[in-house]
């Protein structure tokens, strides 16, 4: 019998686990900036076209981070 | 104080959010061609005519799925004042937001192995698409002018 003994065994690759990661950042950044835009329209209707644009400058933000985090699979092997 | 019991409840609308919408994307648009250009000729020169196609790939994803968002609102605002335009908003824009990630998933997992395609190139470039079309968004919503009430139109418009 071998001295050690293999309890549990991860195959694949280890990226996978950055996707993950990379997912995870963006996902709570457009929650937080959809909610408050939500909050916001209702508590104002009529700033819905202000608040549209300023929700957008958030997501844009946010979903830089999560194109970036996804296209390192380009360079990292 | 009188309450507003009476008051009949103005219609959501973004109506008034269009303009820096339509022009975020033809700003990016002129962007993105620049970028190409530029990455294009960047990627000849280090890998020919496979850096070329990497450039223009990678320039054309990032400026497409950055500008599927704006893309997405502008089509979201055709429903406006209607009585769920609130919710068919953040169904479209959210929706168009998964499915955009989605498929720049797939096609990142079937573009890093083809053989005509330099991954550095095409990763340089999705960056600098991405970056590009950041600083055209700041720059379109810092000097644009907006109501602060949303069915309004500004003198001059």
């Amino acid at each position: 019998m071998d001295a050690t003994t293999v309890l549990a065994e991860i195959n694949g690759n280890i990226a996978t686990v950055g996707y993950g990661l990379a997912a995870i950042g963006p996902a709570i950044g457009v929650g937080i900036v959809v909610g408050k835009t939500i909050e916001g329209v209702a508590r104002q209707p009529e700033l819905a076209g202000r608040l549209q644009v300023l929700m957008y400058i958030g997501i844009a933000f946010t979903e830089a981070l999560a194109f970036i985090g996804i296209a390192t699979y380009f360079i990292f092997v | 104080m009188s309450t507003s019991s009476s008051r009949s409840t103005p219609a959501v609308t973004g109506s008034s959010a269009r303009p820096v919408f339509v022009r975020i994307l033809k700003l990016g648009a002129i962007i993105a061609i620049a970028i190409a250009v530029i990455g294009g000729v960047v990627g000849l020169l280090v890998d020919g005519e496979r850096g070329l196609l990497s450039a223009l790939v990678g320039t054309a994803m990032a400026i497409l799925f950055t500008g599927l968002t704006a893309a997405s609102i502008l089509v979201a605002n055709r429903f406006s004042g209607t009585e769920f335009f609130t919710a068919i908003f953040f169904a479209v824009v959210m929706g168009a937001w998964i499915v955009k990630f989605a498929i720049f998933l797939v096609l990142v997992f079937l573009l890093r192995d083809a053989e005509w395609i330099n991954p550095t190139v095409m990763f340089i470039c999705i960056i600098a698409g991405v970056l590009g079309s950041l600083v055209v968004d700041v720059v379109v919503v810092a000097t644009s002018r907006m109501g602060y009430v949303s069915d309004v139109t500004l003198p001059g418009e």
